[in-house]
């Protein structure tokens, strides 16, 4: 999926900073220096997001309001289109997806991170090879075998490609995480009488949490943003999701900034606040460590 | 064991390995989306690659990668480096500079629209006020090309950013110390600790940001949609055009696995780089 893998990791302060920064004068000016750079460079870097805010409270032909700041066009495209309904799609597949590919992908990484046969190395490697094929290779096949089962232009359709497309990366994602949990404590268990299968739910989901989150946040942005197989496989506007919904909002309103971005503003809210609160379960380690550990 | 890894190698033989085999039939017939067509050998694969519309898509998939994978690297690496040091609000810059990243491509493609599409767009008019004349950012090929290529820039770098943070982080300050010690100036500090420091994480992230870059196709086609006459098409935009729009299964399949081809064979170089810098 173009939709990528996602890392964010809240660094404490490094020590890095006291020591090889700011000592003297001449370190103090250069700090401000510096923050004087960065705040320009990043003002200018957000303006195309801060631009969608803007618009969709500023007063177009569909506000119903001339005023300096309205939120007429939300009103407007909650009530007059069907973004209720798009919203409601994309949460839908969104839940769908998380739940399945976190319930799946877990207990898949867990062999992963604990199995040696060649079995799991040649697994392991598969879904590598499999994470670099073009979404665009399976989506025209899947297109024909889904027409054929009645699964195009349906949400169950795409949440099923939706799971497979994210089960690659998921499966990594939650095999690092597992490589840090010792496995003397799931040993402990065995001893004291647990299946694997015990070991496993009892002793490693429990200990999971940031890396079960970490996965769903990945699964619920690939799903969330997604446009590709939205775009091949939903045909109908009740069936649309938020980006195609959008996107054909965009081309029949384009002249309404202010409905088109308020539209954008809903579709932006949920990854953003899910960002903002959950960044700190977001480890780099992930993906990359387990790419090259291989 | 094998219960706890079979539900996930269904899905991915189902969603993954399953189309790609039968995209390899797929590209050896002439059929639609309805019919399978009749056997038609390597015909579509010799066509393509004797079209210039394939190449013209191969070119410009070069350039948007080559340009999106090392430009996202230096705005993200200049970023890292700028964010280590401490500067007042260092945390809010950081959330703050993952936005273009984290808003979703079909929102940001939406407002770059309002920023450049026409030329009464405020990034149009402003470059008429600097002296530039009119430039048309989207309805000029070349100038299509260069916006598709910034776009995309703007939309990985925060993925670089991170991913340098996170390897900066790990590196230890004592080692500074000691080459400040021997006389290494800033420069040499940097070619001499940093880079080789991150090299591992920048080998990760190139490949990463290459398979990113070849299979795009939102970023390039909400905001051009290919054109114009074709001059942002990339190959996987060439290949969904030729299914969906020309309904030419064969041809579009076979583009799209020659992509793969190529997109594997790179990503297995690299991958090989990254083991070497692991190794060292």
């Amino acid at each position: 999926m173009s939709t990528s893998i996602i890392h964010v990791h809240e660094h404490p302060p490094l020590a890095a900073d006291e020591k090889v920064g700011s000592k003297d004068d001449k370190g103090r000016q250069g700090q401000w220096w510096r923050f004087a750079l960065i705040l320009v460079v990043t003002a200018v870097l957000i303006v195309p997001v801060l631009v969608v805010f803007i618009l969709a409270v500023r007063p177009g032909p569909n506000s119903g309001t001339t005023a300096g700041f309205t939120l007429g066009n939300f009103t407007y495209v909650f009530q007059q289109t069907s973004t209720l309904i798009w919203l409601g799609n994309s949460l839908a597949v969104a839940l769908a997806t998380v739940l399945v590919s976190v319930a799946v992908a877990a207990p898949a990484g867990y062999v992963l991170s604990r199995g040696r046969s060649r079995a799991v190395n040649s697994y392991s490697l598969m879904l590598f090879v499999i994470q670099s094929l073009p979404v665009i290779t399976a989506v025209i096949p899947l297109f024909i075998l889904f027409a054929n089962l009645g699964l195009v232009d349906t949400l169950t359709g795409i949440a099923i490609i939706y799971i497979g497309a994210s089960m690659s990366v998921a499966i990594w994602m939650m095999a690092a995480y597992i490589d840090s949990i010792p496995i003397t404590l799931e040993e402990a268990a065995w001893i004291d009488g647990a299946s694997l299968f015990g070991g496993f739910i009892r002793v490693v989901l429990r200990n999971s949490l940031p890396g079960l989150l970490s996965t769903a946040i990945f699964t619920f942005l690939l799903s969330w943003n997604d446009y590709l197989v939205a775009i091949v496989f939903l045909r109908s506007t009740d069936t649309f999701t938020l980006p195609i919904g959008l996107e054909s909002f965009f081309q029949q309103n384009a002249t309404d900034w202010g409905s088109v971005m308020a539209v954008a503003v809903v579709m932006m809210i949920p990854p953003v606040v899910v960002f903002a609160t959950l960044n700190r379960f977001f480890s780099v380690g992930g993906v990359g460590g387990s790419l090259a550990g291989q | 064991m094998l219960l706890l890894v079979v539900p996930s190698l269904l899905l991915v033989v189902l969603i993954n390995a399953y189309p790609l085999v039968y995209a390899v039939g797929q590209s050896l017939h002439n059929g639609t989306l309805i019919s399978t067509g009749d056997f038609v050998g390597l015909q579509n694969y010799k066509n393509e690659l004797t079209s210039p519309d394939f190449w013209a898509a191969a070119r410009f998939t070069l350039i948007f990668t080559i340009v999106g994978v090392f430009g996202s690297w230096l705005v993200g690496l200049g970023l890292a480096l700028m964010l280590r040091t401490r500067i007042p609000g260092r945390g809010t810059f950081k959330v703050l500079l993952l936005l273009p990243w984290v808003v979703p491509v079909v929102v940001t493609s939406t407002s770059w629209n309002w920023l450049l599409a026409t030329p009464d767009s405020p990034i149009p008019k402003l470059a008429k006020a600097l002296g530039f004349g009119d430039v048309l950012f989207l309805a000029n090929p070349t100038w299509a090309v260069i916006t598709v290529c910034i776009f995309k820039v703007w939309v990985s770098f925060p993925f670089m950013m991170m991913m340098i943070s996170a390897a900066l982080a790990s590196v230890d300050p004592v080692i500074y110390e000691a080459a400040k010690m021997d006389g290494a100036s800033a420069w040499k500090a940097f070619r001499m600790i940093t880079l080789p420091m991150i090299s591992r994480s920048t080998y990760i992230s190139w490949i990463l940001m290459t398979i990113f870059c070849v299979n795009d196709f939102p970023t390039i086609y909400l905001l051009t949609g290919g054109g114009p006459v074709s001059a942002t098409t990339s190959l996987v935009v060439l290949a969904y055009r030729t299914v969906f729009q020309n309904f030419q299964v064969g041809p579009g399949v076979a583009i799209a696995l020659m992509m793969t081809f190529v997109l594997v064979i790179i990503s297995s170089v690299l991958y090989r780089q990254i083991k070497k810098a692991a190794i060292q």
